[in-house]
């Protein structure tokens, strides 16, 4: 009996060896259809960043099943496979490697922390696989940590400085204190925030460093109000600056400093209250700007996903929308998912302010892989024309007033010859 | 005297978020205690206080009665989460542990289906919003209430446990409860009635803790790691042993946040390293057998 079963067992997993791929491909050559061409989402779904990494997901989803809805790319039909990256690099490494080798992921799109998007990067530059670094900022994402393969679709927290710092100092002063997530994102950010102050005649009168997950913001509160700066530079996100701005609220300092948030994502903002939107931030789109194709937009995203929390799209949403929107033009153009072709494609990319809705063109820098695009400073509304209209769009700013100079000397991007070949 | 003005708002910061998380740790140190179970799930249960609160008070309820009732439906909750554990009772401690880690991914998740993934608020009573100038610094007064309401229920529970008849039962339960059987109590409606308890305490340092912390779905995990710690900290069954130890740990994060910030959440655990080093059973933990 028991020499039966084991038989029996060997039989039954020699067979599902055989037969499994084997009646995959049999299934595809049967209709006449190509394989699917996987696309790995490496978004997070918990931790600091689980909202907004749920938030870019959704946007590459529709991006994907607009395409689907056209007949895919390339005569193939577009399979988007999620896995949480957790918001912890470890994570990040270890789904990019799975999504590579086992689930033959012809692409990788998503990050928002810098940490995670740079673990990513570098399994994915091991293979060859192009990655899209949707929306992390650090500016080391297209600098020291650059790579040929990857992708950086969100402004940096060079670029958010720029837009803001000169004017910030002219309208409240030239004391800072910087309030500084104490990641790589928040440490770069600060750093940028930094020496355009000091290059600018102010003076950062201390740093506070914020460790990830922090929940109780009242010794930093206290802090800030013994050394009263003129200015606080916040580089906090995911939960900590919601957490952060209530707090803010609660003892009423943000009537009684300057805040300035180097760059605010709307899944961090949305549903706090017009309380807690205090200060002036930096963005890459917002769901009403008087521009063509907006409305539109908004509208699709509300027919996708009626009823949903956040209720219209913010800028992670966009980012992930554009960014899986321009690769999968990149491939049909190329006619090819091979990795170089594909590259070739985005390196010096030109995109018209009117196809991405932003008030100027945007490009792919070509040396450091970064999309350059318009910023927005923005602000409470206090006249908003619906309850979800809490920006005030202040300011745009054009790309080439924003560009981290810094960053091509810091990027050594690898050869082609470096990169390995890779198609799905 | 410039640095002790300087020190002094960063110490009694320091006093009152120890006081939460003494909150936080004594329902913990309640179910480990006489189930001999180290609950996972507590602070999972913490976030559903504060979940549940929300959902009262949108139905009209004044946060006083958000306050009372979300701790009681809580702690119903918590009793079927015990009916569950009962099976591993007297069997190797991973069954129970590996069941409250289930539980707390069920709950977690329970929560995302329920009220969504997304940050929530729970409002601030009106007489509790804003700040307040204490010693020429601007403190909320939402943190005050907080401090006071965990100074209140600790005070509650340390009577309810020292003075009256079912606390003797319980404190007796965690020191033997095969004796206590033997002594003719029903110690399977003393196990319940302490979980219940437990989860209670956990949903009600949910809710005061809600509008300081937000409210998010894995709000639990930033709960229930310094809960485990502390109790580790005050000597495993010590009531007092994990209130000063929550006051200890509070200092140590406010004072480390404000002159060493980078260093202030990886601080309780330095402290843990350290205390335990010298006195491996925690500050007012008994000696074990072997140890004598």
């Amino acid at each position: 009996m028991q020499g039966n079963r084991r038989k029996l067992l060997q039989m039954l997993a020699a067979g599902a060896a055989f037969y499994g791929p084997w009646k995959v491909n049999r299934a595809w050559a049967q209709a006449g259809q190509k394989k699917p061409l996987v696309i790995g989402l490496t978004m997070d779904a918990s931790g600091q960043y689980g909202a907004s990494g749920m938030d870019e997901r959704l946007g590459a989803m529709l991006a994907i099943r607009e395409f689907n809805q056209k007949g895919g790319v390339l005569g193939r039909q577009i399979e988007a496979l999620h896995m949480d990256t957790e918001t912890t690099p470890a994570t990040g490494s270890r789904v990019a490697e799975r999504m590579i080798t086992r689930n033959d992921a012809a692409f990788l799109i998503g990050a928002v922390h810098s940490g995670v998007a740079n673990a990513i990067s570098q399994v994915a530059q091991k293979y060859g696989c192009v990655f899209f670094n949707t929306n992390s900022s650090s500016p080391t994402e297209a600098g020291r940590d650059c790579h040929r393969v990857k992708f950086v679709w969100d402004g940096n927290g060079t670029n958010f400085a720029h837009a803001i710092v000169k004017n910030a100092m002219r309208a409240s002063g030239r004391n800072w204190l910087l309030l500084t997530n104490d990641y790589v994102w928040g440490h770069n950010t600060s750093k940028a925030t930094r020496t355009l102050v000091e290059a600018n005649g102010g003076k950062i009168v201390d740093e506070l460093m914020v460790p990830q997950n922090t929940r109780d913001f009242t010794s930093y509160l206290l802090k800030i109000q013994q050394i009263k700066p003129n200015v606080i530079a916040a580089a906090v996100g995911g939960d900590d600056i919601k957490a952060l701005r209530q707090q803010v609220v609660q003892t009423k300092l943000d009537k009684s400093f300057a805040w300035i948030n180097n760059q605010q994502d709307w899944p961090d903002v949305y549903g706090l209250g017009p309380d807690a939107v205090f200060g002036v931030f930096g963005t890459t789109w917002y769901y009403r700007l008087d521009l063509p194709g907006v409305k539109d937009f908004v509208a699709r995203y509300q027919k996708t996903y009626p009823g949903i929390q956040i209720a219209v799209p913010g800028n992670v949403f966009y980012n992930g929308y554009v960014a899986t929107r321009e690769l999968l033009r990149c491939v049909e153009e190329a006619g090819s998912t091979n990795n170089l072709a594909v590259i070739k494609k985005l390196e010096g990319r030109k995109m018209s302010a009117a196809d991405r809705m932003q008030h100027h063109d945007a490009w792919i820098d070509a040396s450091t892989h970064q999309v350059q695009q318009t910023i927005y400073m923005a602000s409470y509304n206090d006249k908003p024309a619906e309850k979800d209209d809490i920006f005030r769009i202040q300011a745009q700013v054009a790309p080439q007033d924003v560009v981290d100079q810094g960053a091509p000397a810091a990027c050594k991007l690898e050869s082609y010859a470096a990169t390995p070949s890779y198609e799905q | 005297m410039d640095v002790l003005l300087n020190l002094l708002p960063h110490l009694l910061n320091g006093v009152s978020l120890g006081l939460l998380f003494a909150l936080i740790a004594l329902g913990f140190m309640l179910i480990v205690g006489v189930m001999e179970v180290i609950n996972l799930a507590h602070g999972s249960l913490f976030a559903l206080g504060a979940y549940v609160a929300i959902t009262l008070m949108g139905w009209k309820l004044s946060y006083a009665a958000a306050f009372l009732l979300a701790p009681l439906l809580v702690g119903a909750f918590g009793m079927l989460l015990e009916l569950c554990l009962r099976r591993t009772y007297g069997k190797d401690p991973l069954y129970g542990l590996l069941l409250t880690f289930g539980a707390a991914l069920v709950i977690e998740e329970l929560i995302r289906v329920l009220w969504g993934s997304n940050e929530k608020q729970l409002p601030v009573p009106e007489m509790f919003s804003g700040a307040t100038l204490v010693g020429g610094l601007l403190y909320a007064k939402y943190r005050m209430f907080a401090c006071a309401a965990a100074v209140g229920l600790i005070l509650l529970l340390w009577l309810f446990l020292e003075k009256t008849p079912y606390g003797a039962m319980i404190k007796a339960g965690a020191h033997d409860s095969e004796m206590v059987r033997a002594l003719g109590i029903n110690l399977p409606r003393l196990r319940l009635a302490v979980f219940a308890l437990g989860t209670a305490l956990a949903a009600v340092a949910g809710i005061v803790l809600a509008p300081i912390w937000g409210v998010r779905p894995h709000m639990g995990v930033d709960a229930v790691v310094p809960a485990f710690l502390i109790i580790v900290l005050g000597g495993v069954g010590s009531f007092w042993g994990a209130v000063l130890a929550g006051i200890l740990v509070g200092i140590v994060v406010g004072l480390t946040g404000a002159y060493a910030s980078e260093w202030s959440l990886l601080s309780m655990y330095l402290l843990l390293i350290a205390l335990v080093t010298f006195r491996a059973r925690g500050l007012f933990g008994k000696k074990t057998a072997l140890e004598n």
